[in-house]
């Protein structure tokens, strides 16, 4: 059953993905870990937004809770994932079907533990190309009078060729061990991109790999997803990345959302004390002096702490930061932060 | 700071790929090769280059803990290359090692007293009745509690793990460290505090470190000199400030390129090195890096380039490390076009 939606709420906002108020709890030996809480951001068309944060900040449990990814794991997910007209939380696990992998689909970090071993890399291809490129695999045998089975091999080798793979008769015949990072890399955004996804989800798709080959990622991502028109939330703990690829940044700490920028904004003007601490222990090209960090460390989130989950690492905090939690202030133009000393001056 | 604390001369370490049914090696892993290197007194020498490039077998082998090809290696004016076994235990209490993962190389079973004195144990004269003692003062330099000391390894944090593994690297006061990517699993922030004590740590205790990491933004932070590693040699030495301004060697300017940086304003973008690392077990002809040079010429692929001398203590192996030195304003000007 389809829940009453807030028709005029969601036609204002022209996002493809808006997440509300979403909590994430899951169950330990020691307790009730609070994992997220009250994460809110959209995702434009055709935009690459970054997620980032330390690890243990819950950016990845994000992710997974859009497509709802945990199975069976003993938790909570509150709050709606809206994407059309749907919310994806309400939804059945045959009802997300459709969606996933085909509308959203996700590219994760260890790309070599993410393809099948058992299954050669042209078997799996053909079965994605089958289920997704009925069209085009009919065009294909009328304009070049080739059989199904010829057809998609067709396919799969423009598709391969898009990535920049080389060698790909060798490729189809070869298993997920036999081929190297960057190759398992290009291959599953080859696969993710195939249905044309309105949205891609990369957790932390480049971190496993040389910048060499990081840099080859990246451009190739950006530049397929400018030609699908497909939105990407890119997940990452790497500042740098954010900063050259990514039209707007969020920054997460211990599951929530603290600022939210477009990159220029954001890394000129950070605004949230921890953007700002993160942002002075990046290392930089050529500079001798000390790095500066933030002291100590990301809470317990079993018994995470009153108030503004920042306020016991923070140099700026005063005693509302201990009581209440902030609120998501605009502070500039397309510039939000969650943090007391933006919200008092409003 | 004049004195050569570790010389190395024409190391190779190769490991056997195939072998014979009598167990003699037919062909190679060449993993490091006519490696030529000093490292001095107090010095803070960092080595970059990518994945499976050699670099963590470079300094497996100063530690002498993997079998030595060919070639030779000098400690404070002792010839170690020709040592085995026993006779190397002298050694080993003055070289330490701290590795990448801190979770997987310190024991889940013993307590932090308990990792300490065993090395105090094995390579110290102290007494028992003095671990205690010694292992408090331990934790005090690397800014962890002296409650700490009977806790067990998964109670503390990557960060504090880190520390607990460089606090076990300094009980049997070396001379020398080698830090193998002892920064890389951990968050920046974190990363920084780790980089940061190190360095007092040297100050302190005079110490002097190879530093290995695939990550070239952390080397200015972290060294005095950097080493660039490609296909098992090393193709450039440098101090750590310069390298980056003005790398002389193409696969370092590469390698610099590649890292995103952390400000959006510069328009440089990412650059792109083509195609893969090269194989250690078939390395190409000549230069081993002609096949992704942008600058290749016919003698790249045919004569492996000579050590240019490019100041004190640094050094580049191009065949046209000149003639790209003087074009470099040319190129720079055509990569921000």
């Amino acid at each position: 059953m389809e829940k009453t939606i807030p028709q005029k709420a969601r036609q204002k906002t022209k996002a493809i993905l808006e997440v509300r108020d979403l909590n994430v709890a899951f169950k330990t030996a020691r307790g009730k870990a609070k994992i997220l809480e009250g994460v809110n951001f959209e995702l434009f068309p055709k935009e690459i937004l970054a997620l980032v944060g330390e690890t243990g900040s819950g950016k990845s449990v994000t992710a997974k809770s859009i497509l709802n990814l945990f199975g069976n794991y003993p938790g909570q997910i509150q709050g709606q994932v809206w994407f059309d007209t749907q919310d994806l939380l309400t939804l059945k696990d045959a009802q997300l079907e459709s969606i996933r992998g085909n509308r959203i689909s996700m590219v994760f970090q260890n790309p070599q533990s993410s393809i099948n071993p058992l299954f050669t890399l042209g078997e799996q291809i053909s079965r994605l190309i089958r289920l997704y490129l009925v069209p085009e695999i009919k065009m294909a045998r009328q304009e070049n009078n080739l059989t199904e089975k010829q057809a998609v091999i067709h396919i799969a080798r423009q598709k391969l060729n898009e990535v920049g793979l080389t060698d790909i008769d060798r490729l189809l015949k070869s298993y997920a061990g036999e081929i190297s990072g960057g190759m398992a890399q290009r291959y599953r955004i080859a696969l993710a991109l195939l249905s044309s996804p309105e949205i891609l989800i990369a957790d932390e798709a480049t971190s496993a790999l040389d910048v060499t080959v990081q840099a080859h990622i990246l451009k190739l991502m950006k530049a397929l997803c400018q030609k699908k028109q497909t939105a990407i939330l890119f997940i990452t703990h790497d500042l740098g990345i954010a900063a050259q690829i990514c039209d707007r940044v969020a920054v997460m700490y211990a599951g929530r959302i603290v600022e939210v920028a477009k990159t220029k904004s954001l890394f000129e003007n950070p605004l949230h004390p921890y953007t700002r601490g993160l942002l002075k222990a990046v290392p930089k090209f050529g500079k001798k002096e000390d790095l500066s960090f933030v002291p100590g460390m990301i809470p317990d989130l079993v018994h995470p702490p009153k108030g503004c989950r920042f306020h016991t690492r923070c140099s700026q905090a005063m005693t509302i930061c201990r009581r209440e939690k902030p609120r998501r202030v605009a502070a500039e133009s397309r510039h939000d932060v969650s943090c007391f000393l933006y919200e008092l001056e409003k | 700071m004049n004195e050569s604390l570790m010389t190395l001369s024409k190391v190779n370490t190769w490991f056997a790929n195939e072998k014979t049914i009598t167990g003699k090696p037919v062909s190679w892993i060449k993993a490091v090769n006519d490696v030529t290197l000093n490292i001095y007194k107090g010095e803070s020498l960092g080595l970059v280059g990518e994945s499976g490039c050699g670099k963590s077998t470079l300094g497996r082998t100063i530690l002498r803990l993997v079998p030595l090809h060919s070639g030779g290696i000098r400690f404070m004016g002792d010839d170690i290359a020709s040592l085995y076994g026993k006779k190397l235990r002298p050694f080993r209490s003055k070289m330490q090692m701290v590795f990448q993962d801190p979770k997987a190389s310190l024991n889940p079973k013993m307590n932090i007293f308990k990792i300490l004195s065993e090395a105090l144990y094995l390579n110290t004269v102290l007494g028992k009745k003095d671990f205690l003692e010694q292992g408090v003062k331990l934790l005090n330099l690397v800014d962890l509690r002296p409650e700490h000391i009977f806790r067990y390894p998964h109670e503390f944090s990557g960060g504090q793990q880190q520390r607990i593994s460089i606090a076990r690297a300094l009980a049997t006061d070396p001379d020398f460290i080698v830090f193998d990517e002892a920064t890389s699993a951990l968050d920046v922030s974190v990363q920084a505090q780790v980089i940061n004590l190190i360095h007092e740590l040297r100050r302190q205790l005079k110490l002097t470190y190879l530093f290995i990491s695939h990550d070239l933004s952390i080397m200015a932070h972290a060294c005095d000199r950097v080493a660039v590693m490609y296909a098992g040699q090393i193709v450039e030495v440098q101090k750590a400030q310069s390298l980056f301004s003005a790398p002389r060697h193409p696969y370092t300017r590469a390698l610099k390129d590649a890292v995103p940086v952390a400000d959006p304003s510069s328009k440089k973008g990412l650059s792109i090195l083509k195609g893969e690392v090269a194989k250690l077990s078939d390395l190409p002809s000549g230069c081993y890096f002609h096949p992704r040079c942008e600058f290749k010429q016919d003698i790249c692929s045919k004569e492996p380039p000579d050590v240019y001398k490019t100041g004190k203590r640094s050094w580049v192996r191009c065949h046209f490390q000149e003639a790209l030195w003087e074009q470099r304003e040319l190129m720079d000007t055509k990569e921000s076009a």
